[in-house]
C-alpha cells in the first residue's frame, strides 16, 4: 500500500495555520533536534480504513504564541485554556486531513483529542514525522497509522 | 479585538451576528482570564454563558435559513456542524452546573470555543460566501 500521509498532514497544517493564525511563513523542518522537553503532546485517534493515532507535539512557547495570536491576550503558562485551544486546532487539522484522504477513497474518522505521548513500543506500517517551523514556533506531528483489514 | 474584516461574508444579518458572537466570546474570555478571584468572576461568566447559549442557537437558525434561501449545497453538512456544537454547549453547561460552577471546566470550554469559532467563521462560513458569489446570489438576504 502506497499511502502518502505526509503531504495531506503538511497541507492541512499549513492551511489551518494560515487561516486561523495568519501564519504564512510555515516551512518544513527536520525532526532532528526536536526534543520532547516542555512539550504538550496531543493524540488524535484514527479509526476506519486507517487505524492508529497522530500525536501533535507543541513546545510550550509555540502553544502560548498560537493562543496569544487567537485571543490577543498575553499568556504565561500552558493551562486548561491553552491546552483546550491547541487540542481543538489539532482536531481541526486532523478533520481537514480526513477530507483530503476521503477524496482518495480512504474513509476514516477521528476520536476526541487526548493529552498523551505516542506509545514507542508499537510499530506501524505507515509511520512518519512531519515537522514545521513558523514564526510562532516549531511543531511536530508524529503520524502512526496502519491500514485496516478492509483494505 | 477578535473580529477581523476577512471573516465578513457580505451578508449583513449574518455578519452582524458574527461580530456580536466574537464580541461576546471576547468578553467571556477576558472575564475568565482576569486576575479577579473566581467568586468575583462567576456571576458575569454565568450571565455571558446564558446569553451565548441562546444567541448561538438563534444565529445558527438565521444562518441556516440564509443557506436554504440561496440553495447552498453544503447545507445539511453545515447544519450537522451547528447541531454538534449546540449539543456540546448544552453538555458543557449541564456539567458546569452539576459540578457547582467549576472554573477549570469553563477555561477548557473557552479554549475550544475560541478555536472553534475562528475556524468555523474563517473557513466553513466562507464557503457559503464563495458559493453565493459563484452563483450570483451574494447579498440575497430578503
Amino acid at each position: 500500500m502506497n499511502t502518502d500521509l505526509y503531504t495531506p498532514f503538511l497541507e492541512a497544517t499549513r492551511s489551518v495555520f494560515e487561516l486561523m493564525l495568519d501564519l504564512s511563513d510555515v516551512e518544513e523542518r527536520s525532526s532532528e533536534g526536536f526534543t520532547g522537553d516542555n512539550t504538550m503532546n496531543i493524540s488524535i485517534g484514527v479509526i476506519g480504513d486507517l487505524a492508529g493515532e497522530v500525536v501533535y507535539c507543541f513546545p510550550a512557547e509555540t502553544s502560548l504564541n498560537m493562543v496569544k495570536i487567537m485571543s490577543g491576550m498575553e499568556l504565561d503558562s500552558v493551562d486548561e485554556f491553552v491546552t483546550s485551544a491547541i487540542s481543538e486546532i489539532s482536531n481541526i487539522i486532523s478533520g481537514n486531513v480526513l477530507t483530503i484522504l476521503a477524496d482518495g477513497d480512504l474513509k476514516c474518522d477521528i476520536l476526541p483529542p487526548v493529552i498523551r505521548t505516542a506509545d514507542e513500543n508499537k510499530t506501524y506500517a505507515l509511520q512518519t514525522a512531519c515537522c514545521l517551523a513558523t514564526s510562532a514556533g516549531d511543531v511536530c506531528l508524529d503520524i502512526r497509522l496502519d491500514p485496516t483489514a478492509q483494505q | 479585538m477578535l473580529w477581523k474584516g476577512k471573516y465578513e461574508l457580505g451578508v449583513q444579518l449574518v455578519d452582524e451576528q458574527h461580530k456580536e458572537l466574537f464580541a461576546r466570546v471576547e468578553a467571556f474570555i477576558q472575564t475568565l482570564r482576569s486576575s479577579a478571584s473566581w467568586e468575583n468572576k462567576v456571576t458575569k461568566v454565568n450571565e455571558t454563558l446564558d446569553f451565548m447559549k441562546n444567541y448561538v442557537v438563534e444565529h445558527f437558525q438565521d444562518e441556516e435559513e440564509y443557506q436554504r434561501k440561496i440553495g447552498y449545497p453544503g447545507y445539511e453538512e453545515h447544519r450537522k456542524i451547528h447541531a454538534d456544537m449546540v449539543s456540546y454547549v448544552v453538555k458543557i453547561s449541564e456539567e458546569y452546573e452539576r459540578l457547582g460552577f467549576d472554573e477549570q471546566l469553563m477555561q477548557q470550554f473557552a479554549g475550544k470555543l475560541l478555536a472553534w469559532l475562528i475556524n468555523h467563521v474563517a473557513s466553513e462560513d466562507q464557503r457559503i460566501a464563495a458559493y453565493a458569489i459563484e452563483k450570483g446570489v451574494a447579498g440575497n438576504e430578503h
